[in-house]
């Protein structure tokens, strides 16, 4: 698993890479954490993620939570396949906003 | 023959006993990786037995059982450790300890065996609790808990850290047909999202038709078939077609020995 | 005939089995004490349960036995016109023997056997078997924190005990047998020093061990009990727990006392 950051408009763009488990979900909140801590706003881009777990998910909803709690927002893009069958499994789908890629996001 | 490569479970030649008395004769089974496999069977087939055989609870007479190509009777402790952390277990009543609260029960395993931060814990918990649909039943202790209630908990803690290998005893036992409808459900996509593969012990047949990709049909401690549902149905062996057909055993009646079992010690 | 023979036999085969099953359950535990995780909240849920729960039945009935036992000496020792040794009579009879074993029963009665019924009731309910595939060491969970508090809690509970009893046995001295406060409480200075209180602190000790092991493994292998289940074998167990616990105990009392006094 990997990940780095990219910017895109005024959003930082999270890059999840491969598989985000237990081993390696804990990096990513820190990551995730530390530029809601900056005050940006994120996109978790997904599109090359082939597996979340719950840990990943957990993180996320975090996120969101922090992102709210900041007045800031957390979007995600290109969900696929499995991650996407895990949002849609534990209803998170209905609680995250989603959209298709991170260029559809125009302001 | 199914290939060698996917076969996540074997159960190769398995001899179980309790003491003096053999429970379990000549078992081989495998079970591939992301299939659902049902093991069924009636009271005294030796179901259960083999789940515990299984699940490294007891060791076999004789035969082998290898998970992930290791024998999880001579592997070593660490070994043992990070491969029972692929593995979640669902017992029948629950298995949950009594003197914790139904979250910290279900946080556990994670505050065992991961170092994850505490709210990471405490969201993973309820997400597993909302699937069940156990929402805001984390403080409540066990013995507050009706049975379908702490079956689902039981199944919230085996999912937890997102096993690659689940088993469930007994799933539907003590549940209404409506739960009973919804855990089989939730089975299959559990299988679906998280990729994992699942023995089922179970004597209902409408949910092992549901849900099975495969189906084991033990009987008196030996398999009798393993196949698809189709082929289970297809079956032509009497003790599988009795046990689809929910017929009871015959019991031939010889009159005069009845009466006279009838009348014993009368005056 | 040969049914008695055939009895014995299978008896003295169970009764083996059983202590081998004990001992490694013995082993098990005290390996367990040295690995983390550290369950110290457990520890001190146990320690309010088995100590600080103990209490009022402790001093209640170290109260009443120092009494008995001033009134036994006081019509003893008068006789032999010594009753200046009502001090050390009581005080030594308590610290060396009757401490130890009442608060042992006292604690046997109240603690084994819920200890046991609680732990039965576990196996019952797969409890155990969840733990192992958990991965998570069964003996340091559950079994650990429940033999720590033991062995702390009822040398210390043994202590009050025998404190209790000897202000009871004041209280019936002076009060009201108008013996000299001060000749009892001198008296028991003098002839009370610490190999008197070593062994107090030893016998505790040792029957609290006695206790709790008996207690914990009879409930872990309820599993091993013919011909019942459920229920009925929780009770059965509890039963057999806290008497075999208590005769174990009377049993290493005599021990001890011919290696200490």
């Amino acid at each position: 698993m990997s990940f780095d950051c990219s910017d895109h408009l005024h959003y930082k763009v999270l890059h999840l890479t491969g598989e985000v488990d237990l081993s390696n979900s804990t990096k990513v909140r820190r990551c995730l954490l530390d530029i809601l801590d900056r005050g940006n706003s994120v996109i978790v881009d997904f599109s090359k993620l082939t597996y979340i777990d719950s840990s990943g998910m957990a993180i996320l909803v975090e996120g969101l939570n922090t992102a709210n709690k900041k007045e800031l927002s957390l979007t995600i893009a290109a969900a696929v396949g499995a991650p996407l069958q895990v949002l849609e499994l534990t209803r998170l789908n209905q609680v995250f906003t989603l959209v298709d890629s991170v260029t559809d996001i125009k302001e | 023959m199914s290939s060698l490569d996917s076969a996540l479970i074997e159960v190769n030649q398995l001899d179980a006993s309790y003491g003096d008395r053999q429970v379990l004769k000549d078992i081989n089974l495998t079970v591939n990786k992301g299939e659902i496999l049902v093991i069924m069977g009636g009271s005294g087939s030796g179901k259960s037995t083999l789940l515990k055989n299984m699940l490294g609870l007891m060791k076999p007479a004789a035969g082998e059982i290898l998970i992930n190509s290791m024998d999880i009777n001579s592997v070593n402790k660490s070994e043992l450790l990070k491969l029972r952390r692929t593995m979640g277990v669902a017992f029948q009543g629950g298995a949950l300890l009594s003197s914790m609260s139904v979250g910290d029960n279900i946080k556990l395993p994670l505050r065992q065996h991961t170092d994850l931060d505490e709210n990471t814990i405490s969201i993973m918990t309820r997400l597993k609790l909302e699937l069940m649909n156990l929402a805001g039943f984390e403080d409540l202790m066990p013995s507050e808990l009706s049975g379908g209630m702490l079956k689902r908990a039981g199944l919230a803690r085996a999912v937890i850290m997102d096993p690659k290998i689940l088993f469930f005893d007994e799933p539907s036992a003590g549940l209404d047909p409506v739960t009973s409808v919804e855990l089989d459900q939730l089975i299959l996509e559990l299988r679906k999202a998280m990729n994992m593969t699942i023995i089922v012990v179970t004597h209902e047949l409408e949910s092992a038709f549901t849900i099975a990709d495969r189906i084991a049909v033990l009987f008196d401690g030996e398999v009798v078939i393993t196949g698809t549902v189709d082929e289970i149905k297809n079956c032509t062996d009497e003790r599988v077609i009795n046990l689809i057909n929910r017929s009871p055993r015959k019991v031939q009646i010889d009159g005069e020995k009845y009466l006279s079992r009838l009348t014993k010690g009368a005056k | 005939m040969f049914r008695l023979i055939k009895l014995i036999g299978s008896s003295t085969i169970l009764f083996v089995e059983e202590l081998g099953r004990f001992t490694d359950f013995l082993y098990q535990v005290i390996k367990s004490i040295f690995s983390r995780p550290f369950g110290g909240r457990d520890l001190i849920k146990q320690l309010e349960f088995i100590g600080a729960r103990s209490m009022s039945i402790i001093i209640l009935s170290g109260l009443f036995t120092g009494m008995v036992l001033a009134l036994l000496f006081y019509s003893v020792l008068t006789r032999l016109g010594s009753v200046d040794l009502m001090g050390s009579a009581v005080g030594l009879s308590l610290i060396q023997e009757l401490g130890p074993v009442m608060a042992a029963i006292m604690v046997i009665a109240r603690v084994g056997s819920s200890t046991c019924a609680e732990i039965a009731i576990m196996r019952n309910e797969q409890q155990f078997d969840a733990l192992t595939c958990m991965a998570v060491n069964p003996y340091r969970f559950v079994m650990v924190p429940r033999f720590l508090a033991a062995i702390i809690s009822v040398p210390l509970l043994t202590a009050i005990f025998n404190v209790v009893g000897i202000f009871g046995g004041y209280i019936v001295g002076v009060y009201l047998k108008g013996l000299s406060g001060t000749l009892y409480l001198q008296n028991l200075i003098d002839k009370i020093g610490w190999e008197e209180l070593r062994m107090s602190v030893i016998k505790s000790f040792v029957f609290a061990v006695i206790f709790i092991w008996i207690s914990m493994a009879k409930g872990f292998f309820v599993h091993f009990e013919k011909g019942v289940s459920g229920a009925e074998a929780v009770s059965l167990v509890t039963t057999k727990a806290v008497v075999a616990s208590a005769i174990a105990m009377l049993f290493a009392d005599y021990i001890s006392n011919s290696f200490l006094i």
